[in-house]
């Protein structure tokens, strides 16, 4: 990576003069015993001091010609497109503008927004995307039907879909966890470098690295003081201070401070050095993080880049360095404010802005961004997901050092809604079970595979056991679609209406032990359709048909679907006993979702270089793994649980038109509780139960499936819909009877066939069952 | 031969008819605003009833015993105009043999319009002059996937496949393609 910031040798200096003004002492003249002692000690002094110099020059231009920062890598959220029937409602887009660091106000400046009702006006800043810029624009649009309405580009390029800046909500950092945005010297306003030279340093571009005059009145003002209490620091002193030195303020380092400084101007054009500077300086702390350099300080306090500052603005980033943390303008608003005045004093005195313009920005808020542009942490489990999916591709060191950017394809809106379902639906239960219960969720896009929102536990702020992505749980129930889409692949054996039997049997092993499986509720029913068997998520048919089609095609099945290993070869493996990740379940249960398409999740859709240049891309991919034919029939059966069979509590929670396929879970003793279940444009997998792998008086449909309700019930999205796939029909039956039937008779059900399987018999409404006359007909012709 | 056809038309036309009260209508998937918007009250008092007590059925709570009936539709959801755009795009930077900002692009409008069979077909191109035709393939199976009753779609679809597949070498997959064009 040919990073822009690393040292460019036009700026060293071609040829260091050094001069060398040794005295000699005149010879031949007898001198006293303690001038020639004088001469020695000064001689072993002057050769120390010269090794001692060529060591602090290599220690000075080692660091300087190789990385100077270690520039963390950024993490964003999806970006946000608007346009004429974009899904968002107000409040979530309300607050994906405020997670951005957009003020509210009057959308004048880049990076404000006015809200009033439904209606929006938002000022963007812009950003260039690896696949082009977005310019600045000022949009306006409505909300309503949480759809965007009378999308407009008011100023700007106009266009029909803008993509707002992507909101950061993460950063990987390196160990001494600095956080600096790099800016070169020309992005930095004439008035900002001025006003930093004014306050700091007057002479900056005059002297050598150190100004005696400065230092003497500061020796002098610390004499009378006795101790300590100003500091004649050029620019140069500070940098090398804070790049080469510890904090404390001793006489040696001093020394030391003044003695690179010197060496550090004689490498170096002061250009360079005012740059490095700007992108060094100390200026804040968020949390562990410690904000450095005015690139990143800007968007910090402002929510604004560097060249977009006021003159207020600047003054009270300038006034910052004297001390970050007594005059932090978040915590302590009136020094900061009395310390920027007094910094606009100066710059009016220096004749940098006019007497006017001072007295108009002293007046001014300081208008800083009521919290940091994000704070730090905030989605603990996805980005531990994003960082597992970068080190297949990525070195730690260089995540933390090159400044590397990660666009992922996390929602935020999504997210908030699927934290607030797993917190405030486990708060509901908390006291039904013994011990602690926990949770944990993972939604993607259906037909992207996108990983919109993870939540790893209850708190979800907690960045401790990551549930979605490391409890290995059996899976229970969820496992019966892909039993029964195993045996509708074969649709000359199994149809959705095929009777299967409800009834118990016992198998001994080889090595005597015995198996019998039970249903749930531990009744048994004898011939049932087989969608009802998946709707109603009964054990035996499942395992009867499991072992009928055989549990080496299920678990290719499975495997085709996107489980890697573990999959046992027991029969108890049919009813779940097959251990799999939260995340491992939303990969598997996309091919359902998708009508066979094996659609591979992912959390980052693209990392660029600092300059977003892309480095890598992770495309959209599909493979279809199963024929569209057979899913649309498990698909039916698993839209059935949710109106009629284990899931209809949904409907609850959810209004009646959002249409949706699902499948509980649940394990021994309420272990697990699982729900794995998707909409038209969303995947959601829910899981609750114990750390300690504990019992519960929970279900599937009393512990993930409120969960998985609650968060449905609050994301506006499409219902689910399939298209019915090339050699697919539907028929009106009778599936107790798997006979055709008539529209109107009351156990009428409309449901789909492959072309071929559909039955050959009819039954009345009475429920008298003749053979197909259509059947014998066509035989006819054949 | 001919009567299998016939026949499967005569079921598509039915199922057709038939599907009208199956599904919403228009055909294309249904929206469905959330039932709350919380900024105006951030905590709402629940309307959800069932949720702090266990959940005991009742028969008198159950839901109307009319049956609600799982939910299908004849054709892919049509596109919107912002995706339509970007299609457009797409297209231009392709003829501009820009194949990767293609996808960029078809990406973007995949994630508007994930239930459009055209989004997919625009993939199978721009991975046709990518030359990842496995990749291309994949996309226009994802495409007739979607494409429904639409016959148009599924013609273009088809003969897509079949430009693929010989590409690819697939000479039988391809006749068998284009026959599929042909009947429609």
């Amino acid at each position: 990576m040919a990073g822009r910031f690393r040292y460019n040798p036009a700026m060293k200096k071609s040829a260091p003069q050094k001069k060398s003004p040794k005295k000699r002492s005149p010879k031949g003249k007898k001198q006293p015993w303690f001038w020639r002692l004088f001469l020695r000690v000064s001689l072993i002094g002057l050769v120390l001091l010269a090794g001692w110099m060529v060591y602090l020059d290599a220690v000075v231009t080692s660091r300087f010609e190789g990385r100077r920062f270690e520039v963390p890598s950024r993490v964003y959220a999806r970006p946000l497109e608007l346009y004429d029937g974009a899904s968002v409602s107000a409040s979530a887009l309300q607050r994906e503008l405020e997670l951005a660091g957009y003020r509210s106000g009057s959308a004048a400046a880049a990076g404000s927004y006015r809200r009033s009702g439904g209606q929006f006006e938002i000022h963007t800043r812009g950003f260039r995307f690896s696949d082009g810029e977005e310019p600045r624009r000022r949009l306006s649009l409505s909300v309503f039907g949480d759809r965007v309405q009378q999308f407009s580009v008011v100023d700007g390029p106009t266009s029909p879909i803008v993509r707002l800046e992507p909101a950061q909500i993460g950063g990987i950092y390196p160990a001494h966890k600095e956080d600096r945005v790099l800016v070169e010297l020309d992005e930095v306003p004439e008035l900002f470098r001025n006003t930093l030279m004014a306050v700091e340093d007057r002479q900056f571009y005059d002297h050598f690295g150190i100004a005696p005059m400065s230092i003497a009145r500061a020796m002098l003002a610390n004499i009378r003081a006795g101790g300590i209490v100003q500091g004649g620091s050029t620019l140069t002193q500070q940098l090398v201070k804070n790049f080469f030195l510890t904090r404390d303020q001793t006489l040696l380092r001093k020394g030391n401070e003044a003695l690179m400084s010197l060496l550090l101007e004689l490498h170096y054009e002061k250009d360079d050095i005012l740059e490095t500077y700007i992108n060094e300086v100390y200026v804040g702390q968020a949390g562990t993080r410690a904000i450095h350099g005015f690139g990143l300080a800007s968007q910090f306090y402002f929510g604004e880049s560097i060249a977009d500052l006021d003159s207020h603005q600047i003054a009270m980033l300038v006034g910052l360095v004297k001390g970050p943390s007594y005059y932090n303008p978040r915590r302590h608003p009136e020094r900061a404010r009395s310390r920027r005045n007094l910094v606009l004093g100066v710059m009016a005195d220096s004749g940098l802005i006019s007497e006017q313009e001072a007295s108009r920005a002293q007046g001014q808020p300081l208008g800083v961004a009521s919290k940091p542009s994000y704070s730090e942490n905030r989605y603990p489990a996805y980005i531990d997901l994003v960082r597992r999916h970068l080190a297949r591709d990525y070195r730690q060191e260089d995540l933390q050092s090159e400044g590397l950017r990660i666009f992922t394809t996390l929602n935020p809106a999504i997210q908030y809604a699927a934290e607030f379902a797993v917190t405030d639906t486990l708060k509901s239960m908390d006291g039904r079970s013994e011990g602690v219960l926990e949770s944990a969720m993972v939604v993607t896009s259906r037909d992207s595979g996108e990983v919109l929102a993870l939540v790893g536990g209850r708190d979800p702020q907690f960045a401790g056991f990551n549930r979605a992505v490391d409890a290995r749980r059996p899976i229970g129930s969820l496992v019966k679609p892909f039993i029964y889409l195993t045996a509708l692949q074969n649709p000359d054996e199994y149809t959705l209406v095929t009777p299967v039997e409800d009834k118990s049997f016992s198998l001994v092993f080889d090595d005597g032990r015995r198996w019998e499986p039970k249903n749930y509720d531990g009744e048994e029913r004898g011939e049932v359709p087989l969608h009802l068997a998946l709707s109603r998520s009964y054990n035996l048919p499942a395992v009867r048909v499991g072992l009928d089609v055989g549990i080496d095609a299920v678990k290719t099945t499975l495997q085709n679907f996107g489980v890697s290993d573990g999959i046992s070869d027991y029969p108890s493996m049919l009813l779940g006993s097959v251990s799999m990740t939260p995340v491992t379940v939303a990969q598997i249960y996309q091919g359902l979702a998708t009508s066979g398409f094996n659609t591979p999740l992912r959390t980052i859709r693209q990392v660029t270089d600092s300059d977003g240049q892309a480095l890598s891309r992770y495309s959209l991919k599909v493979d279809q793994v199963a024929d569209s034919a057979s899913v649309h029939l498990v698909q039916y059966a698993m839209q059935e649980a949710m109106q009629e069979g284990t899931g209809r509590s949904v409907y609850r929670t959810v209004p009646d038109e959002l249409t949706l396929a699902g499948k509980t879970g649940t394990t021994d003793d309420g272990r697990d509780s699982w729900f794995a279940g998707f909409s038209g444009d969303l995947l959601a997998v829910t899981w609750v139960g114990r750390d300690d792998n504990g019992p519960t008086p929970l279900t599937g449909a009393t512990g993930a499936l409120p969960v998985w309700a609650r968060f449905m019930s609050r994301v506006p999205q499409h219902g689910f819909s399939p298209v019915v796939p090339d050699g697919v029909a539907y028929h009106w039956v009778n599936s107790e009877q798997a006979a055709i039937t008539e529209q109107g008779c009351e156990n009428a059900r409309f449901m789909p066939f492959i072309v071929g399987s559909e039955p050959d018999i009819e039954a009345s409404c009475g429920g008298s069952i003749q053979s197909r006359v259509r059947g014998w007909f066509e035989g006819l012709f054949e | 031969m001919t009567s299998k056809l016939i026949q499967k038309f005569t079921i598509i036309a039915l199922a057709a008819a038939l599907s009208a009260c199956a599904t919403g209508p228009g055909g294309g998937s249904i929206y469905v605003p959330a039932e709350t918007d919380d900024t105006t009250a951030p905590e709402p008092p629940r309307i959800d009833p069932g949720a702090d007590e266990p959940r005991v059925e009742r028969k008198s709570e159950q839901p109307d015993t009319e049956r609600r009936s799982p939910s299908y539709q004849d054709e892919g959801d049509e596109l919107p105009a912002a995706a339509r755009g970007l299609i457009g795009q797409a297209e231009s930077l392709l003829a501009a043999g820009d194949a990767q900002g293609a996808v960029s692009q078809l990406e973007r409008a995949q994630r508007i319009a994930p239930r459009s069979a055209e989004v997919y077909f625009g993939l199978a191109e721009a991975y046709v002059a990518l030359n990842q035709l496995g990749a291309a393939e994949q996309f226009a199976l994802k495409g007739l996937s979607l494409a429904g009753s639409d016959s148009l779609l599924q013609r273009n679809g088809w003969l897509l496949m079949a430009d693929i597949r010989r590409a690819r070498g697939n000479v039988a997959g391809a006749d068998q393609a284009e026959a599929r064009a042909g009947a429609l």
